[in-house]
């Protein structure tokens, strides 16, 4: 068994492994540089940092000569037979536009910026340069048009930066932009960029060239897109988090004589307060969700039964679609001019937490209808025509066959929905926001009161302004962070705001993976 | 009492005309009057709006002990109107509070770009003319989409047609929890972490109060995940019995992918895109705390370094303001944000619904 596949490899592929594993190497060292340089560029290592007596700038440099004489020693290698490769007999498209381009900004930049001629002059050079380089790759065999390009641009990089061209002091100030350019952003912007260019062909070279080759090239770009994705979301929780916690646990204590937690328990401004807390706006976050939820959870899954259990395919329905889905991709701030226009005046003319509400129910509203309707949809015909085999009728059918079957899914949007409207802030800052630091809470249990003309029952903590955690960091933004004690609030504020939705978001994926394992295996 | 139902019989009218009897006709009657009392009552400010709702609920109450199946039925269909109607006000309240500001100013409200004396956006001498936001949003959102529109893409070939399964089962929920941070976090670690760092002297040396890209490259990460789960969608919905054909023909993977799903899928990709484009022109909190408040044009109109306000942050910025004309005016921005994100969500849902049709209906 082993025997048969190491024959049938060594068919397949016919390459030395010295040959894979330099393109391996190649690869690795490629994308070290990339993770190398983004640490560089988030100031993680600082550009002054040196290593056994070599410069940052210096070492980038290095790298980049090393995996760009690799890179063209596996073409070379490979053209010259001394390997046995599949290569095609073009460059393809792909790398010849990725090349062209290169050389044609490349070669703009320099004739433009460092000789500095005219447009008359750097345009059709560059032009030329970005023509001749695409075309001398799609003419040229796989093998030497993908990778001598590489090479020659990272070697050719990598000397400028050896060669201090491009040294620390490197500074670019073109004349048409606000912006000037300078080496410790620049010096790591182009090594992640010539990484990335050299290691898609060691990576073509790594498994022959050929179409083959071209799919493990495409696989590591995408695989290092979909990394980086995640290694930003990572970053930027552990970034929040770690700004934010020492606010978050200010004078935090837990023991036998009382329990006390600050900056969530204590209210925005006031003269007995030491810390001042986000508690006001927690619990306006929380009503709000609360009544959005109440307003807007019955409407939507109402409306998604008669969509699919009682309304036919027509033009009734195909008006609610394009309703449905105009609200869901609607501006969040343009349903704040409208709560703005047409709830606030309807609703003691001044901002509410009751016109919140039910703005926030109306961007809740067609989340809850579109998912749903998938819930319900997607509950098997089976069950509807075995109930109504037995006679049942059909509203008996929705409501104790239909509904308890698409609850999972339901319930899995609305938490969704709500982690989505309870980080919203532009409607709540148009129709909401009030006080900026809020010295009370909304009292909003304790507010009802009954009269004897309409509207019979009202709520003045309702009918006043209130705030809520994403208003509460725009309110420390727009009152200036200059002093350290609001920038720590404001971290503080993001914190919470962060935990509060992501766990929404976290519960609600995780009922879903629930509900969808327990359906696979039952 | 039969177990057939009725309305199966021969002669019957159906389920309605069979089954209701007069009361439940009488409530229906009833109830419907008391809505539209409802509706009439809150759109004139009238405070017997509650005694028309309190009417309503006893009549739904009523209807609900009475003829739940009719009740039910009826109340379904409301919750349906009901989100028809919000369509429909909120069309009606912003058209008719930007009506103002377009009978001053005419089409010059989105066309002139000449700036004159007056400038462009000058609220003391009434002038105001959107272009200069107009293209803030544009500039915005290009730089958005070159971000989200390839990098979305491709994780969503990633998602659907590279990873194994339990590398999937941690990129998709991370991908949808990117969509959850809420996007003032976003505008606060831009104001505050990227603003601070592009002024710098030792990078790009700018105004420390922001410019179009970067709030362009904080909408782009703001609008992948949009791109990314709605062009995987389109990718997981190509058959399978497609890529198989491909394969077994002995192309490789990659090949398939490129040959046969993507061109398969291109339309719900493009869908995605579109989509994508919606949420950056709409994306506010984030622009509005990154861009500062400048209603001129950039320096040259393609400086991305130098600033502008969008529709979304101009709104933002300065309803708190506004009063009369410069009020309508600002209304007049969310037509225009409002009728091109409409614009947007159609097209990608013909687009959608085109590709369900080739691909012969949905799976």
């Amino acid at each position: 068994m082993s025997d048969a596949y190491g024959t049938d490899s060594a068919l397949v592929e016919g390459r030395s492994s010295a040959f894979e594993r330099a393109s391996a190497l190649a690869v690795g060292l490629g994308f070290l540089a990339f993770v190398f340089s983004w640490a560089t560029l988030f100031r993680i290592t600082p550009p002054t940092a040196e290593l056994l007596g070599v410069t940052l700038y210096d070492l980038l440099g290095l790298g980049l000569v090393v995996v760009g004489v690799i890179v063209l020693g596996l073409g070379i290698a490979s053209r010259t037979d001394i390997v046995t490769t599949t290569p095609s007999d073009t460059g393809g498209v792909a790398a010849a536009s990725a090349f062209g381009l290169a050389a044609l900004v490349g070669v703009g930049l320099v004739v433009s910026q460092t000789l500095g001629l005219g447009t008359i002059v750097w345009l059709p050079v560059a032009l030329l340069a970005g023509a001749a380089t695409a075309a001398a790759v799609v003419g040229a065999r796989e093998d030497i048009g993908a990778t001598i390009p590489a090479g020659v641009l990272a070697v050719g990089v990598g000397l400028a930066f050896l060669t201090n061209v491009i040294g620390p002091d490197w500074v670019w100030s073109p004349t048409d932009l606000a912006a000037s350019f300078h080496a410790p952003v620049v010096v790591p912007l182009l090594t992640i960029f010539c990484s990335l260019v050299v290691a898609w062909p060691a990576a073509k070279a790594s498994a022959g060239f050929g179409s083959r080759g071209r799919q493990t090239g495409a696989y590591l770009l995408i695989g290092i897109n979909t990394f980086s994705i995640l290694a930003i979301l990572v970053l930027l929780i552990t970034f929040v988090a770690m700004q934010g916690l020492p606010k978050l646990t200010d004078g935090l204590e837990i023991g036998l004589d009382g329990f006390a937690w600050p900056f969530v328990m204590n209210v925005s401004s006031g003269i007995y307060i030491d810390i001042p807390g986000v508690l006001p706006a927690i619990l306006g976050t929380a009503w709000l969700v609360v009544g959005a939820v109440v307003f807007a959870v019955p409407l939507g899954v109402g409306a998604a039964l008669f969509l699919t259990e009682y309304a036919d395919e027509g033009g009734f329905t195909r008006i609610v679609e394009i309703a449905t889905n105009g609200l869901w991709s609607t501006p969040s701030i343009v349903f704040g001019l409208f709560g703005y226009a047409f709830l606030v005046p309807r609703f003691g003319t001044t901002t509410s937490l009751f016109a919140g509400i039910l703005v926030l129910g109306f961007m809740l509203l067609p989340l809850v209808l579109i998912t749903s309707r998938e819930a319900i949809i997607s509950v098997p015909d089976e069950y509807r025509d075995a109930s109504a085999a037995l006679g049942v009728s059909q509203w008996q059918t929705i409501r104790s066959v239909v509904l308890p079957a698409s609850i999972p899914g339901i319930v899995t949007g609305v938490i969704l929905g709500v982690g989505r409207i309870a980080g919203e802030t532009a409607p709540i800052l148009v129709v909401m926001a009030g006080s900026p630091f809020p010295n009370s809470t909304p009292n909003v249990l304790g507010s009802f009161a009954f009269t004897t003309t309409p509207p019979f029952v009202t709520n003045d903590a309702l009918l006043t302004s209130a705030s809520a955690l994403p208003y509460q960091l725009y309110a420390t933004i727009t009152a200036g962070v200059g002093a350290t004690d609001v920038e720590a609030f404001g971290w503080g504020t993001a914190l919470v705001l962060l935990l509060v939705v992501l766990s929404f978001y976290a519960i609600g994926i995780a009922t879903r993976a629930y509900f969808r394992r327990k359906l696979r295996y039952e | 009492m039969s177990t057939i139902p009725e309305r199966w019989l021969p002669g019957s009218l159906g389920d309605r005309a069979a089954d209701t009897d007069r009361s439940a006709l009488a409530a229906g009657a009833i109830g419907a009057l008391l809505l539209a009392g409802v509706a009439v009552g809150f759109l004139i400010q009238s405070s017997l709006t509650a005694v028309f709702l309190l009417g309503f609920l006893v009549v739904v109450g009523f209807g609900w002990y009475a003829h739940q199946a009719q009740t039910a039925k009826a109340l379904t269909f409301l919750a349906t109107t009901f989100t028809v109607a919000v369509m429909g006000l909120i069309i009606v309240f912003l058209f008719r509070e930007a009506w103002p500001v377009f009978e001053l100013m005419g089409l010059d409200l989105v066309t002139r770009i000449t700036t004159g004396e007056t400038g462009l956006w000058n609220t003391a001498e009434s002038v105001y003319s959107l272009t200069p936001m107009i293209w803030g949003t544009v500039v915005t959102t290009i730089l958005a989409m070159a971000i989200a529109g390839p990098l979305g893409i491709a994780s969503a070939v990633f998602i659907a047609e590279i990873a194994p399964g339990w590398l999937r089962d941690i990129v998709k929920p991370g991908v949808e929890i990117l969509a959850g941070i809420p996007s003032i976090v976003y505008g606060w670690l831009g104001f505050i972490v990227i603003n601070g760092y592009f002024s710098r002297s030792d990078t790009f040396d700018l105004a420390s109060n922001g410019s179009l890209i970067v709030a362009g490259m904080v909408i782009g990460l703001m609008a992948l995940p949009t791109v990314v789960s709605v062009a995987e969608d389109a990718l997981t919905s190509i058959p399978e019995s497609m890529k198989s054909g491909s394969l077994a023909l002995g192309s490789t993977e990659w090949q398939t992918t490129m040959g046969i799903t993507i061109p398969a899928a291109f339309s719900g990709v493009s869908a995605a895109v579109l989509l994508g484009v919606g949420r950056a022109v709409g994306e506010t909190m984030a622009v509005t705390v990154i861009l500062a408040n400048v209603t001129d044009f950039p320096g040259p109109l393609f400086d991305v370094f130098d600033n502008t306000i969008t529709l979304t942050s101009m709104i933002a910025n300065q309803y708190g303001v506004a009063q009369g004309l410069h009020l309508s005016a600002l209304f007049a921005a969310g037509v225009v944000l409002f009728i091109t994100v409409l614009f947007l969500s159609i097209g990608s849902q013909l687009i959608e619904e085109r590709m369900e049709r080739n691909l012969g209906g949905n799976q």
